[in-house]
């Protein structure tokens, strides 16, 4: 790109040559400056994780002592022995199989619910989208003690109503759901995209679709979610992916709503996953193994195990898209 | 469809549509701002009750009462003396600048590196930080805990912030997508002026990314406050280097700590950003949307 | 250009500023100074009770000049392996959680005390039967007990009165019967006042691995082989179901409703100091927050009832405590060592911190130590310290690993989901071996 042009009119093929290569190795020395603190990262920080992950996941390691190599044997415990990675996976199982597609379906309708306001659509707005922009551990905070079966507002005014309210966090079948409608009370981040999306449907394909006498919810069907199609593909992606990661509503959540009072340091009592495991997703499991009772090397194989599984997904995700997606010009 | 208009170009003055039509569509439109309306006294319902606890005495917030009665300010005052609040939001203010400080100095060379110089293996890098990702944190926690404790940096705010200098795979693909659709003949006009392509980034570049650049600010300050998990795994066992959010979920279990006072610190804890939000609308909405539809 | 690179040295300077604040926070080594040594100590306590500690060891500067002691709190056991990991250790550490000491000791984490206890002539059997227990794995002993917590029995005697009650119960179908007498209901069928709350996971009474209740039946967790034996000892089959039964009585839900509303453990609004509770079982601190919070509550203590089958283990109790130690790569360990003999063998400086912190002291003759502060409600859990069939949970080389594995179980039977309960003990049995073997990486300890 960076190119010296040959004064003369007359092309001096050698110097032109040197005068390439020098600036092609300036430019090179250019994109080492710019990509040096990603490429030191990128081995630093993604790379030897990796690789170091999958050593310890074949060695015995505590921290206190050089790793022992034990071979496949966190893997064969992982796969046939540990009862509670069973649990683990259809927790998380169901974190994407449920709350996921539940978040992608409530921003979406909300979003449509908004496009087609005339009035106060900024209001609106920011309403939807409050929610979103609360950290985590306050918003888990603040749904632990308003779900609180004896004395939260929501099973207050359920009493009122005559309804005996269930126990919430308290309990191992509503616990996850008590975390899918924190999860719903935070879509504002997928609604405001879902939004921008649904505004950019160009008008005409709508009103072509009137003519051929389509009703609104073949519209929504043949028009609206096709041409929005990469959005949900994105949602979907990034869903699954915090989905397999989801750590921190569950871990304050179980904390909490376990109500034990831990002085610092009393480790004697384990609140993760609280109610009766409903709430040890995959990565708690992982963090427990590895940071309370510091068998890294079990952790380890965990966390391989894990990438290999978020790799797939997300592989076979992408892959199946291409069925269902369409790029409309260049949305993308 | 009874009577319709004819979708022709030049049909800009439309025929009203009939009044049985035109009911419908007003009974729709009242529908929809209906649920609106609803929904968004359920979205806003949560913040009310967190207020409204925030304001009542320890055994109020314990009983069926959800009016406080009578309203006790002092809360505010309150949740300072029993927890070190203070200190906590300096350790968060410190992580979260410094690291998106270096997050901004790291990643925008990068991402100018992968848009506007062609360079043999560029797409390969490209898809290597794609990769990355997707790659979930979780599952390079292990080792890179051992690296830290190795180098006696675990227990402080070090982790945290040191590999936000080297690269985030987030903010470089969000600024390369925005950088590819900088118009060539911007950079073309200053490098005819004899500007080195260092000189181009830092000028005009940046000038013209300004959006972009503060979406990606304001996303990894955003994401830095609200981080619980690395500063779990790093400082959960050294309080005096406690952010925000483990002060706030460890609040509880203080001795003597009651819900009223813990929805005070709740509230205190979502203020700051609900607060900038307010301050930067339109920056946080583009961003958002940038990384949606360019995405 | 030159604004990338002003910009590049800024980031350097702030990185290093960074890194330098981040490494202070990490406590200091002992450093050996010219005049007196400092050596630093770890412990867990904070607040009051930190005070208290730091009190005890003044003493111990004022008797000894060459050394200076820096003492800090908050630990946990996190922070501990920490620092043994990175090499920058403290002198002396102390941890709450005294199940750990199999991996400390199986690791080498914390030193073999072996050779210091001979040199100094020291008797093991000055510290009480359980305490040696829980400082000692496989015969490796790298820890010393430093006070200990002590479950017992307290009801209230208003109620009791009031319900026509003399003495506390003795046994547990006297208790389940006391429990029924005692509470009372709302007019919508909520709980009022729970006579006794069995649920697992409410207050510290009701640990969820059931280990305040293991004494109180003489549940044995594992046979002289090491493999554990839940499924072949009886007591937890009978302890279990008593439970059970018991939750049931209430209403599982009810229960729940009851849990929820009740307050804080550590508040002032505890259940029992509100007379929300008649009944419960609970550490020996206790005493120390009801006299604080609640000194008008009328109210006694006793051991906690035993099995109807098994009325000779009355008196006894569940036994855990704090466990000191010098960790590795400690390069004044004589030092070390001295504080360490004075704070877990002197009788004085126990006792006055046993008054400060109103935990059980750990040695024989400091349980009968003048020093103590006399105290009626307290008195009744030394003497459950001192019974011989007090005792702690199992010590593994993977700390209370297998804890969490019977808590899984025993909540989910609790909750009406556990099935049958043999079979799921004989499945817990299995799990709590293959997790053991699992830590210990092949077996070889």
């Amino acid at each position: 790109m960076t190119e010296i042009t040959v004064p003369a009119a007359r092309a001096q093929p050698v110097d032109r040559t040197r005068a390439k290569r020098k600036a092609a190795w300036r430019r090179r020395r250019l994109v080492l400056l710019l990509m040096a603190p990603w490429l030191i990262g990128f081995s630093v920080f993604f790379g030897y994780p990796l690789v170091m992950s999958v050593y310890l996941s074949f060695t015995h390691y505590d921290l206190l002592s050089s790793p022992k190599w034990i071979g496949t044997a966190n893997y064969r415990y992982l796969f046939t022995q540990d009862s509670q990675v069973g649990g683990a996976v259809k927790n998380t199982l169901w974190i994407i199989a449920v709350m996921v597609p539940l978040q992608v379906i409530f921003a979406f309708g909300v979003a449509t619910m908004l496009a087609r306001a005339r009035r106060g659509v900024g209001f609106f707005r920011t309403i939807f989208y409050l929610p979103a922009l609360a950290p985590p551990v306050a918003a888990t905070l603040a749904f632990v003690y308003i779900l609180n079966p004896a004395t939260g507002p929501v099973n207050i005014l359920l009493q009122h109503l005559g309804i005996d309210g269930p126990l919430w966090f308290q309990s191992p079948g509503w616990s996850k759901p008590s975390l899918t409608i924190l999860g719903l009370w935070g879509v504002g981040n997928i609604m405001i995209i879902f939004l921008a999306a649904v505004l950019d449907v160009p008008r005409h394909l709508y009103e072509s679709a009137e003519l051929d006498g389509a009703g609104p919810f073949q519209r929504m069907r043949w028009v609206t979610l096709p041409t929005i199609s990469p959005v949900i593909l994105f949602s979907v992606v990034i869903g699954v992916i915090a989905g397999l990661q989801y750590f921190t509503q569950a871990y304050v959540a179980a904390n909490v709503a376990s109500g034990q009072a831990s002085q610092a340091g009393d480790q004697t009592v384990n609140n993760l996953g609280y109610p009766e495991a409903s709430t040890l997703f995959y990565p708690v499991l992982l963090y427990q193994h590895g940071f309370r009772y510091f068998n890294m090397g079990y952790a380890s194989a965990m966390s391989v195990m894990l990438l290999l599984v978020a790799f797939t997904v997300t592989v076979l995700i992408i892959r199946n898209s291409r069925r269902w997606v369409h790029y409309v010009g260049a949305a993308k | 469809m009874s009577s319709a208009t004819v979708p022709a170009a030049t049909a800009l003055t439309r025929r009203k549509p009939p009044a049985a039509v035109r009911r419908r569509r007003f009974l729709l439109a009242v529908a929809n701002h209906s649920l609106l309306i609803v929904a968004a006294i359920a979205f806003l319902a949560p913040f009310v009750f967190i207020a409204l606890t925030a304001l009542m005495t320890n055994s109020q917030a314990l009983s069926s009462h959800i009016w406080p009665h009578p309203f006790r300010w002092q809360n505010f005052v309150d949740v300072f003396h029993q927890a070190p609040i203070w200190r906590w939001a300096l350790n968060t203010m410190i992580y979260a600048c410094l690291a998106t400080l270096g997050v901004l100095v790291s990643s925008i060379p990068v991402a100018y590196a992968l848009s506007r110089i062609r360079w043999r293996g560029r797409n390969v890098a490209f898809g290597l930080v794609l990769i990355a990702l997707m790659l979930p944190p979780v599952v390079s926690v292990v080792p890179l805990y051992v690296m830290w404790a190795k180098l006696g940096l675990v227990g402080g705010l070090g982790p945290l912030i040191i590999p936000n200098w080297f690269g985030d795979a987030f903010s470089i693909f969000l600024l390369r997508q925005f950088f590819m659709t900088i118009p060539e003949e911007y950079l073309d006009a200053a490098r005819v002026d004899g500007c080195g392509e260092l000189r181009i980034l830092g000028t005009v570049v940046l000038r013209l990314a300004k959006p972009a650049i503060a979406a990606v600010a304001l996303f990894s300050f955003l994401y830095t406050f609200n981080d619980f998990f690395l500063p779990l795994l790093y400082t959960r066992e050294n309080p005096s280097s406690w952010v925000l959010q483990i002060g706030l979920s460890e609040f509880r279990s203080l001795h003597q700590v009651q819900w009223n006072l813990t929805m005070a610190a709740t509230l205190l804890v979502m203020a700051p950003v609900i607060i900038v939000f307010f301050l930067a609308q339109k920056a946080f909405v583009e961003g958002v949307t940038l990384t949606g539809v360019k995405g | 250009m030159r604004r990338v690179g002003i910009g590049l040295l800024v980031a350097l300077v702030l990185g290093a500023a960074v890194i330098a604040a981040t490494a202070r926070t990490t406590a200091n080594a002992g450093t050996s100074a010219a005049k007196a040594k400092n050596i630093t100590i770890w412990v867990g306590w904070s607040a009051a009770e930190l005070k208290a500690f730091k009190g005890v060891v003044a003493e111990y500067d004022r008797k000894h000049s060459d050394v200076t002691v820096k003492v800090v709190g908050g630990i946990n056991d996190d922070k501990i392996t920490a620092a043994i990991r990175s090499g920058k250790v403290p002198d002396v550490v102390s941890s709450f959680t005294s199940a750990n000491v199999g991996s400390y000791c199986n690791s080498g984490a914390w030193i073999d005390l072996k050779p210091f206890l001979s040199k100094d002539k020291i008797d093991v059997n000055m510290f009480p039967k359980t305490s040696q227990y829980y400082t000692q794995y496989k015969g490796k002993r790298c820890a010393l007990p430093l006070l200990a917590d002590v479950y017992g029995f307290y009801y209230n005697k208003k109620m009791f009165k009031a319900a026509g009650l003399t003495s506390p119960p003795k046994t547990m179908s006297q208790l389940t019967a006391y429990a029924k007498k005692l509470t009372k209901k709302n007019s919508d069928g909520s709980i009022k006042v729970a006579g006794y709350n069995p649920f697992l996971g409410f207050y510290a009474g009701n640990a969820p691995d059931l280990s305040a209740y293991a004494p109180l039946f003489g549940a044995k967790y594992v046979d002289g082989g090491g493999k554990s034996m839940i499924s072949r000892d009886p007591a937890w089959n009978r302890m279990m179901k008593w439970q059970k039964s018991l939750v049931d009585w209430y209403g599982y839900k009810k229960l729940q409703k009851f849990n929820a509303g009740a307050a804080d453990e550590f508040s002032a609004s505890h259940a029992f100091e509100i007379g929300k509770l008649a009944m419960m079982i609970d550490g020996e601190w206790r005493v120390a927050f009801i006299g604080r919070e609640h000194p008008s509550l009328d109210y006694g203590t006793a051991p906690a009832p035993v099995d109807d089958a098994h009325p000779e283990l009355y008196g006894a109790g569940y036994v855990n405590g704090t466990i000191i130690g010098i960790p590795k790569g400690v390069k004044n360990k004589d030092e070390a060592w001295a504080l360490v003999k004075y704070l877990t063998t002197d009788s004085h400086a126990l006792a006055i911190f046993s008054n400060g912190v109103r935990n059980v002291p750990t040695t024989k003759a400091s349980l009968s130590s003048k020093d103590i502060k006399p105290d009626a409600h307290f008195k009744t859990f030394l003497k459950i310290f001192a019974n011989p069939n007090s005792k702690t949970t199992p010590i593994t080389a993977a700390g209370n690993a297998y804890g969490s594995l019977i808590q899984a179980f025993a909540v989910k039977y609790q909750a009406g989901h556990g099935g049958d309960l043999s079979g799921g003990l004989k499945k817990l049995d299995k799990q709590i071996d293959a997790q053991l073997k699992q830590a210990q990486a092949g077996g070889v300890p």
